[in-house]
């Protein structure tokens, strides 16, 4: 279920599993950014050379536009969006 | 072998032999090595921004990888037009950057700049190569990816010390391609088959996907009215029975009314751009929607589409070809309707035949077409005409139009008429510009002359920003601000300062005599050609409007009128 924000700007959560490349994480926010979103929280765990990011982010637009332009991004492994949403979560495998 | 080395060693191995580039401090070792080598041959722009725009030229008219090269800091900076530019076009390029030594980078040294954190946004994918080992396998791993799936610029940043730093020769095994599983059609063809009113709808995607031949072999076979996109031009051949037309803000009334028409709107390789599909509320409405597209993220992107099919457009093309041969569609009712539009509603510029009269943009365009060889390869600027190159000038293949639609660059056209030309070193290749687009990358006037190559221009000189202009004067109250450009130098004597032999028309009547004069000689050549500063580009959607709100010149002088009556 979908939860709201205090403003009314739906929150969902995104699991995202990314190679620890050179400007990782600056390239995954920025394309939070300029699809639409504003990140809440982030939490990031580094393992063996592989990020694991817990995303909390609101916006207005549909959140599996942004799991699908977050896909397209090389080093990112998987993107699950673990609060469900309008459209079913899916995986995806780099 | 140092860092350097091993780039030049990957471009043997990937048949690199062309790259664009301009020296500096970070980036000399890269030159150095480059001194020994006899294989690849640097072309030395002016500025980096006619580099990074000479290798998307290169890249569009040839298919294949576009390479540029510069310094770190101002060097990069100047780059990021042009990469841009492929970023929205979806160009393949490798762009190789040096960066100050490893040591010294976070330490605001000579010429740093964080190339890698600006450029997130307008590439496909970014390295900053942290040791001359991984270099090998970065090279490989960014070649592959420039050109594959949705093609874009790749980006590689090298520390100078990385350049010079020895490294073992790794052996790299390269993939082999595999041939592309075609994806379920079933549905698609059904939906095909239950479409009274089924319109094909192309893309720059075909010619990025390679698949020029398939789909012109299914648009023949099927016989589906066709609409293109601005990157689409081309894709149907000049000779199609079927072809409609570009579609959106200058497109043709046939297109946008077939689409608003349609039943079946069926998209292969576009992304249903902004300046094509006009208000989304009003596209297609009547029309279930398929989108086939190698990118995914297009896919439910801007509209909400019946079907996607993500895969090979190739392999797609030919399957659906195969199932339409067998079975062909019953849509002859509605092919009549699409020919009856395209005879009334096509471009149809009247051939300005009063021989003192002065010259009309669309009617050079249209004379243009009708002289210059089947072969022509035309990178046009941003403006208007671009819109009326687009309109009036008929293209039988997608790669001999060359024009930036997704940044829409001032400035791309000389620099990409230097790459193309390049790629095909025997076919004519014209660079059509405005006086506004010329001169923001007018340095490349030199690359021209030192390279001898038989680059044509044609500037279309309406002494003003005429784009702009027109859209101040429909949509805001004609108050002009900043177009006016009737300062401009002496073009013909600028051209000659690079000794470049140029002539200027002015009347109708000298309009065949100066484009078979440029096209007959042996080397560059500039044509000025004057034209009036009023003309506009017919038709137009207000910007965020309907397609079904085209408006034309008529409309626009009965709409004076009323307002003058009133």
């Amino acid at each position: 279920m979908t939860t709201e924000s205090c403003n009314s700007t739906p929150d969902y959560t995104i699991a995202c599993r990314m190679n620890h490349e050179a400007a990782a994480l600056e390239r995954l926010c920025q394309v939070v950014r300029i699809r639409g979103f504003r990140i809440a929280k982030m939490a990031v765990e580094t393992q063996d050379g592989v990020l694991d990011i817990a995303l909390t982010v609101q916006g207005t637009r549909p959140v599996t536009m942004l799991q699908s332009q977050l896909e397209k991004l090389h080093t990112v492994e998987e993107v699950i969006l673990t609060t469900p949403v309008l459209a079913p979560a899916t995986s995806r495998t780099a | 072998m140092n860092g350097a080395q091993h780039i030049l060693e990957a471009f043997h191995r990937h048949n690199i032999q062309t790259v664009f580039g301009y020296p500096g401090g970070c980036i000399m070792p890269l030159y150095d090595a480059l001194v020994d080598d006899v294989s690849v041959e640097h072309v030395l722009c002016r500025h980096e921004q006619g580099c990074a725009l000479a290798a998307d030229g290169y890249a569009r008219a040839s298919g294949r990888l576009g390479v540029c090269i510069a310094t770190s800091g101002p060097g990069a900076t100047n780059l990021i037009t042009g990469v841009a530019n492929a970023h929205r076009d979806s160009t393949p390029m490798l762009v190789i950057t040096g960066q100050v030594p490893s040591s010294l980078i976070g330490t605001d040294a000579f010429q740093e700049t964080d190339v890698l954190g600006m450029t997130l946004g307008i590439v496909k994918h970014s390295y900053l190569a942290e040791s001359a080992d991984e270099l090998p396998s970065i090279l490989e791993e960014a070649i592959e990816l420039a050109q594959s799936g949705r093609p874009g610029p790749v980006w590689i940043d090298i520390p100078k010390d990385v350049l010079l730093a020895e490294a073992a020769v790794a052996p790299t095994c390269r993939p082999t391609p595999k041939e592309a599983a075609c994806p379920d059609l079933t549905s698609a063809t059904a939906l095909l088959r239950a479409a009274r009113k089924p319109l094909l709808y192309s893309g720059g995607g075909i010619s990025l996907a390679h698949a020029e031949k398939s789909f012109r072999d299914f648009a023949e076979s099927s016989g589906l009215p066709a609409v293109v996109s601005l990157k689409g031009i081309g894709n149907p051949g000049k000779h199609s029975a079927h072809n409609l037309g570009m579609l959106g803000m200058h497109g043709s009334r046939a297109a946008n009314r077939a689409v608003d028409e349609c039943d079946l709107l069926l998209v292969i390789g576009a992304r249903l751009d902004d300046r094509a599909t006009g208000k989304l509320e009003g596209f297609a409405p009547n029309a279930r929607l398929i989108h086939i597209d190698a990118d995914a993220a297009e896919m439910n992107k801007l509209l909400s589409t019946e079907l996607t099919i993500r895969g090979d457009l190739n392999t797609v093309l030919r399957e659906l070809t195969q199932v339409l041969r067998e079975t062909p569609l019953e849509i002859s009712e509605w092919r009549k309707q699409c020919q009856t539009w395209r005879t009334t509603g096509g471009f149809q510029a009247a051939d300005n035949e009063e021989p003192l009269t002065p010259i009309t943009g669309p009617a050079f365009i249209r004379q243009l077409s009708r002289i210059a060889p089947d072969d022509t390869t035309i990178a046009c600027d941003v403006g208007q005409h671009q819109m009326w190159i687009a309109q009036y000038y008929q293209f039988d293949h997608p790669r001999h139009h060359l024009t930036s639609g997704g940044l829409g660059t001032m400035g791309f056209g000389l620099p990409a008429a230097i790459g193309a030309q390049f790629a095909r070193p025997d076919s004519t290749v014209l660079n059509v510009t405005g006086d506004g687009s010329f001169m923001m990358n007018a340095q490349e006037l030199a690359t021209i002359r030192r390279y001898n190559l038989p680059v044509k221009l044609i500037i279309m000189d309406n002494q003003c920003l005429g784009m702009v202009r027109q859209q101040q004067e429909l949509f805001y109250n004609n108050r002009e601000c900043q177009i006016n450009l009737d300062d401009n130098p002496d073009f013909v004597a600028m051209a000659r300062a690079f000794d470049i032999p140029a002539l200027k028309i002015e009347r109708t009547d000298q309009v065949r005599r100066g484009i078979e004069t440029i096209l007959a000689y042996h080397g560059p050549m500039l044509l000025h050609v004057a034209i009036a500063r009023e003309e506009n580009v017919w038709p137009i959607v207000k910007p965020g409007g309907s397609n079904r709100e085209m408006i034309d010149e008529t409309r626009r002088n009965s709409a004076d009128k009323k307002e003058k009556v009133a």
